[in-house]
């Protein structure tokens, strides 16, 4: 069973957002780049069923669209366990082109279990896992919290609405990883670091597919209201200022 | 060209966010000079279905087909895709919840048009057709240019008003076949919440952290919550030591949740917090020091303890419903 | 007519004795060295420590602790008689010296020749040997009649208990067959007129008792009581490297070959060094061959991983288990015991040895010293409080093996309890152990009413100033130190001292990812911080935290980073002194304080008096705490403990240190770190003291004190 990790390489949470050209695209200077989280999750997960003798899965394989500035973030990728990697030698425009150009590199090299977090850090799109699913013509689940296998067949646990349900499905499939996929993200062993620099890294020049959407701006969030104090001798006068004033009660 | 709106539905009822998408759609065709025509698969009330016209559909579809027992996407994504391209839609609107994420992708790529996720407002400009979304996890905005004739959006949770515009449409339901190779996920196993409001469907939500010192001090903010018909929530440390349910957490790596009015008692506001509740429309805190972060966020701040403010605010609550 | 000492009869009596006696001495040393080549067998398959410098140094600390005992005296009472039995056992491994030589040549009391010098030795003996006698009584007692915590424990088995009294007992023998042997001796001599040499004090007044003894029962007292005393010797010295005794013979050269570095300082690991530096030159990127992979593991895992000195303190180990009544993590009921990993180690060897002796060093046999002994809770328990390093008798430095196999844990397994690996990431993405962007790095010094210089912002061409303020991630990030890093930039301002912030430049310095084990993201962090002070040559640092402090001053040199290193509490106690810093003696109204030495500031590098001078001119009403100095309890929050939920106890310890400073009556609980900060505010907040009672830092103290 082979398994591939979707990665996007995203600003650490803590980065200061600054634009750049009358703000249409992200300020790069000083941003510390990591794998995206829930990406990462999805890559603790596939390593541990990795690890998991009984599941089958034989190889764990990332990949990434993106220039060679991102190398950094697959050697990481490389050193918390990951087999080989994938790179997609362009700059990643949309969900849709993204989308595309994994899915030719997965119908060229095959896989049993394509991971994708549910959303990245920068974009938070939640489109790319399911375009792949449909550009390949097969199964996805998505707002998955959970995966297994039972005798070789994948158990998938999907949230839904109030709960959570059990659902299999055949591979190959594409599963739309969230939170609960893994308790924590894996860090990389010394061993792990130091073989990082001889895993392959196989790359490929980017197809011809034009991207359904662009970006024509960033906007920064309007700052909020300073916040009105309310006396703690009377705090009635808060729900009299959400009643009336806010409106939400 | 209709502008066509995805109404999932549950166990044949529809929830406030179905009227918002509704709402959100009608105010979108006015512009585009479309109707709306709302889309449902799996059996709904007639009644409820009308509710949709309610709000600005001028068309209500329902489809029910024996195969589709439960959400596949590969089989869903078809379907509309279909109807679609029967209604010749141009814009396809979905929520930006679990389904809307796992369904609008697909149809994305197979009706090649792109996609506005996670939109929060009316389409900013017509030509080029440009989206305002949430980026960089609530840090920035961005204008998203659609370029393909059919545009998907998904709508985010409670960013749109409900607005009634009345159409009096009839529902249509119908039966389809769906080809059983195309259904590949079967649902085995389902485990659901009982009775509470859920958190993520909630217009108030009261919160509480680690401030409010001890698992036995729950009650009158329980009750806070219950007169205000709302759901309630709690930070990590709370759920971590177990003072309530895993459920609760709202945060980061939590759930995150866009209510009308968030109230955070003895919550301190750590970015992975916020980051769970920043959308919500009001943050109202409660907290004795004055310098927690909370109230940065907050518009209503009350620098107090929360054992004497919530029985007062409690109090307060009753009065006002008499 | 008095019988001669010797007859012909005699004559041949003694060479027989002598031939006996040689027999006897060649089997002792025959198993005597069977055992130490077993033992350098062993030490063979350990790694190299540190290098053996500075003797006279060395030399001197043997003096004062081995001889001196001035460990031991640290518990007064019971040391003081450990310390007679130590100074007694020397004195008579003189007799016995002279024993052995009287044995094989076949004379008596030979020495006697040495004069006055041999009448003193003789004479000391003597009476230690009663001293000894009464000491070896109290020990028997306390172990067969009282209950003494630190002497049970799980790691104490029955065997070891069997293993101390019958040591004590060989011990009381050996004192007892001394004093008869004295006492016949004397008893004889006098009875018989022949020579006497030497003066026993104390079997003098034994042999009054013996009076009504004819002279050939005396002497024979004195020869089955000197052939019993000389056998027990050597049955005592084979016996003696099998139980835990073994400190006998080891302790001296123990602490001759201590470490010499201060406490707070862990070792460098050279080989980490190597492959940080490869990766943080970008002309190494590429790919090299796997051959280029140390195959050496990391860290340790099993017996053969640990340094000589490791060892050697394993051997020396006597169980007395000292080290883990002061453990902050065992007291508090979890199940890190600082003893059980010495003896654990040992027993290991014991186990791997002889199996590695006769299948070679790399042989496995599906066991080791990781999991099989000491588990991953106990070493996750640890603070690296250093006090039980502190605590031992003979020097043993348990933290650096704890560390040691938390390194293991990091770098071979990428194991770690998950908050731990969460603030891995956190260092290695945003540069502190937080989640906090290095741009918030300068929100503490607005709204002061001063400007705090910033060396990325000062203007061209000014002189460089003196020192660097060195703020840390607390004093940057969190809401209650901030305050502290405020008041002591308004202290230095107060004293127009030359100084400047890093500001956002500043990032972590690795301190909590090295004490959790991750020696690699520690080395880059250094590294990273020492290219920083480089490019404003800095030389002087000033830190308010006393981790930032310790990995400054003890452990950055190893990685070429060369400053001198103040402590905050330094420049302030020396500005009240010389009279730059004015304390208005009555602001604080006599408040009654105590305070609570940091572990990093006071054990780890023997900072103690300067908190005090300065808590002592803010009020008259300073008082200790029970346990103080070196002697301080632990917060709790050390070792990356502060990152993490506490490993499984029955209780917390900073609950235990707040209890213990509460106990003092003190309205004012000072203390001069921010992990100990946040653990005594909350230990004052979860015993609902936190109006009543204040917990401020020094410096919050002298800005509120200073005119």
């Amino acid at each position: 069973m082979k398994i591939l990790v979707c990665i996007s390489n995203v600003p650490d949470t803590t980065t200061k957002i600054k634009f750049a050209e009358g703000n249409s695209s992200i300020d790069p200077s000083g941003i510390q780049w990591v794998i995206n989280p829930w990406d990462e999750l999805s890559l603790t997960r596939a390593l541990e069923l990795k690890d998991d003798a009984s599941s089958g899965v034989k190889s764990v394989t990332v990949a990434h669209v993106g220039t060679a500035g991102s190398e950094p973030t697959i050697r990481k990728a490389l050193a918390i366990g990951a087999d080989d990697a994938i790179r997609i030698n362009s700059n990643a425009s949309d969900a849709y082109y993204v989308a595309a150009q994994l899915s030719e590199v997965i119908k060229k090299e095959g896989f049993d279990v394509i991971l994708c977090g549910i959303e990245s850090s920068d974009f938070n799109g939640s489109a790319v896992g399911g375009m792949i699913s449909e550009f390949l013509g097969i199964p996805s689940v998505s707002s998955v919290s959970g995966i297994k296998f039972e005798n070789g067949s994948p158990v998938l646990t999907r949230e839904i609405d109030g709960g959570r349900e059990s659902v299999r499905v055949p591979v190959p499939f594409v599963a739309v990883v969230q939170k609960g996929i893994a308790k924590e993200p894996r860090i990389a062993s010394m061993r792990g670091i130091m073989t990082a620099r001889t895993k392959p890294v196989r790359i490929y020049e980017p197809s011809n597919v034009e991207n359904l959407t662009e970006i024509a701006g960033f906007e920064k969030p309007r700052p909020r209201a300073a916040c009105k104090y309310i006396d703690p001798e009377n705090p009635a006068l808060l729900i009299e200022l959400l009643l009336n004033e806010a409106k939400v009660i | 060209m209709s502008v066509l709106v995805y109404t999932e539905n549950w166990e044949g009822k529809f929830k406030k966010l179905s009227y918002e998408l509704v709402s959100y759609a009608s105010s979108v065709a006015e512009i585009l000079n479309m109707k709306v025509t709302a889309l449902s698969i799996g059996k709904a009330d007639e009644g409820e279905l009308k509710k949709l016209g309610i709000y600005g559909a001028a068309k209500i579809i329902n489809v029910v087909s024996q195969q589709l027992t439960s959400l596949d996407n590969q089989a869903y994504t078809k379907v509309i895709a279909d109807i679609a391209l029967k209604e010749g839609s141009g814009i396809i609107i979905f929520s930006n919840n679990m389904t809307g994420k796992a369904l609008a992708p697909r149809v994305s790529v197979r009706l090649k048009a792109g996609i506005g996720s996670g939109v929060s407002r009316l389409p900013v400009s017509l030509d080029p057709f440009t989206v305002y979304k949430r980026a960089y996890s609530g840090n920035a905005f961005a204008h998203v240019i659609i370029k393909t004739d059919i545009k998907i959006l998904t709508l985010a949770q409670n960013s749109f008003d409900v607005v009634e515009k009345p159409t009096g449409a009839v529902p249509e339901s119908f039966e389809i076949d769906v080809e059983e190779s195309l259904i590949k996920t079967t649902v085995t196993d389902t485990q659901k919440q009982s009775g509470k409001i859920l958190l993520t469907d909630a217009d108030v939500v009261v919160s509480g952290g680690r401030g409010m010192k001890s698992p036995d001090n729950w009650a009158p903010l329980v009750e806070l919550a219950a007169l205000l018909n709302g759901a309630t929530a709690c930070s990590r440390p709370v759920s971590d030591e177990g003072w309530r349910p895993h459920e609760e957490h709202t945060g980061q790596t939590g759930k995150i949740i866009a209510p009308n009015l968030y109230i955070a008692v003895g919550i301190s506001g750590a970015t992975q917090h916020l980051a769970g509740v920043s959308s919500s429309k009001y943050i109202a805190a409660i907290n004795t020091d004055k310098d927690a972060p909370i109230f940065e966020a907050a518009q209503y701040g009350i620098v107090g303890d929360a054992m004497k403010v919530l029985p007062k605010l409690v109090d307060a609550v009753k009065n006002m419903r008499k | 007519m008095l019988r001669p000492y010797y007859t012909p009869n005699d004559y041949t009596l003694t060479m027989l004795r002598q031939i006996i006696f040689a027999l006897i001495l060649l089997i002792t040393l025959a198993v005597f060295a069977y055992t130490l080549n077993r033992l350098i067998k062993f030490f063979s398959f350990t790694r190299p420590a540190f290098p053996i410098k500075d003797p006279g140094k060395r030399f001197r600390l043997m003096l004062r602790v081995a001889f001196g005992q001035t460990k031991i005296f640290r518990r007064p009472v019971i040391g003081f008689f450990h310390a007679l039995v130590f100074w007694g056992f020397c004195v008579i491994l003189l007799g016995s010296i002279e024993m052995v030589i009287d044995g094989l040549a076949g004379t008596e009391r030979i020495l006697h020749v040495l004069g006055p010098v041999y009448n003193f030795i003789v004479a000391s003996g003597d009476i230690f040997a009663i001293l000894v006698t009464i000491s070896i009584i109290i020990f028997l007692s306390r172990r067969l009649f009282m209950h003494i915590k630190r002497f049970e424990g799980i790691e104490m088995k029955r065997v070891s208990h069997i293993d101390a009294n019958v040591a004590l007992s060989l011990i009381l023998l050996l004192m007892i067959s001394l004093l008869t042997m004295n006492t016949g001796y004397v008893g004889y001599t006098t009875l018989s007129g022949s020579e006497s040499y030497g003066v026993y004090p104390v079997s003098r007044l034994l042999a009054r008792f013996c009076t009504t003894m004819l002279p050939e029962d005396l002497r024979l007292m004195y020869n089955i009581s000197w052939w019993t005393h000389i056998l027990l010797i050597f049955v005592f010295a084979n016996y003696l490297p099998y139980s835990k005794h073994f400190h006998v013979f080891m302790s001296v050269p123990n602490v001759f070959l201590s470490r010499l570095d201060p406490l707070g300082k862990l070792t460098n690991m050279d080989n980490i060094t190597r492959e940080v530096r490869l990766m943080l030159d970008p002309n190494t990127a590429v790919a090299t061959s796997s051959a280029d992979i140390p195959a050496e593991r990391f860290g340790v895992k099993d017996a053969e991983d640990v340094t000589w000195k490791n060892y050697f303190d394993s051997l020396s180990c006597t169980e007395c288990g000292r080290c883990t009544s002061v453990c902050p993590a065992n007291i508090t009921g979890k199940k890190l015991s600082p003893r059980k990993v010495m003896m654990d180690l040992r027993a290991r060897m014991k186990e791997k040895g002889p199996l590695m002796i006769r299948n070679g060093k790399d042989f496995s046999d599906n066991r080791s010293l990781l999991r099989d002994f000491i588990s991953e809770e106990e070493l996750w328990a640890c603070t690296t409080c250093n006090a039980c390093a502190k605590e031992c008798p003979v020097n043993i430095n348990h933290p650096s093996l704890i560390v040691d196999m938390r390194r293991y844990l990091v770098l071979e397994e990428a194991s770690a309890p998950g908050e731990l690996k969460s603030v891995f990431n956190n260092i290695e993405n945003n540069g502190a152990p937080w989640q906090y962007s290095a741009e918030d790095r300068l929100n503490w010094t607005k709204d002061l009413g001063f400007e705090v210089p910033v060396f990325s912002e000062l203007p061209e061409g000014r002189e460089m100033p003196e020192y660097l303020f060195w703020v840390g991630c607390a004093g940057a990030f969190d809401d209650r130190y901030k305050k502290v890093a405020k008041a002591f930039a308004t202290i230095l301002n107060r004293l127009d001292v030359s100084y400047a912030i890093l500001g956002r430049e500043e990032t972590c310095t690795g301190d909590p990812a090295r004490r959790a084990g991750n020696e690699m993201l520690y080395q880059m962090q250094a590294l990273q911080v020492i290219e920083i002070l480089k490019k404003y040559n800095i030389k002087k640092i000033i830190t308010t935290c006393p981790h930032c402090f310790n990995i400054f001053k003890n452990e950055y040199p190893d990685l070429g980073g060369n400053y001198e290193v103040i402590n905050y509490l330094q420049i302030i106690s020396r500005n009240i002194d010389e009279g730059h810093l004015k304390i208005n003696r009555q602001s604080l109204q006599d408040v009654r304080i105590t305070f609570h030495d940091p572990c990093y500031l006071g054990r780890a590098n023997e900072i103690y008096s300067e908190p005090r001078a300065i808590a002592g001119c803010v009020t008259d009403n300073y008082v200790e705490m029970k346990r103080n100095k070196s002697f301080a309890l632990c917060c709790g929050a050390g070792g990356a403990q502060m990152f993490k939920e506490a490993e499984k106890g029955d209780r917390e310890v900073f609950i235990e240190r707040t209890g213990e400073a509460l106990a003092t009556g003190a309205q004012l609980i000072a203390t001069a770190c921010p992990f100990c900060m946040t653990m005594i505010t909350d230990g004052l907040k979860y015993k609902n003291k936190e109006e009543e009672i204040k917990n401020l830092d020094i410096a919050e103290l002298v800005v509120q004190a200073m005119e």
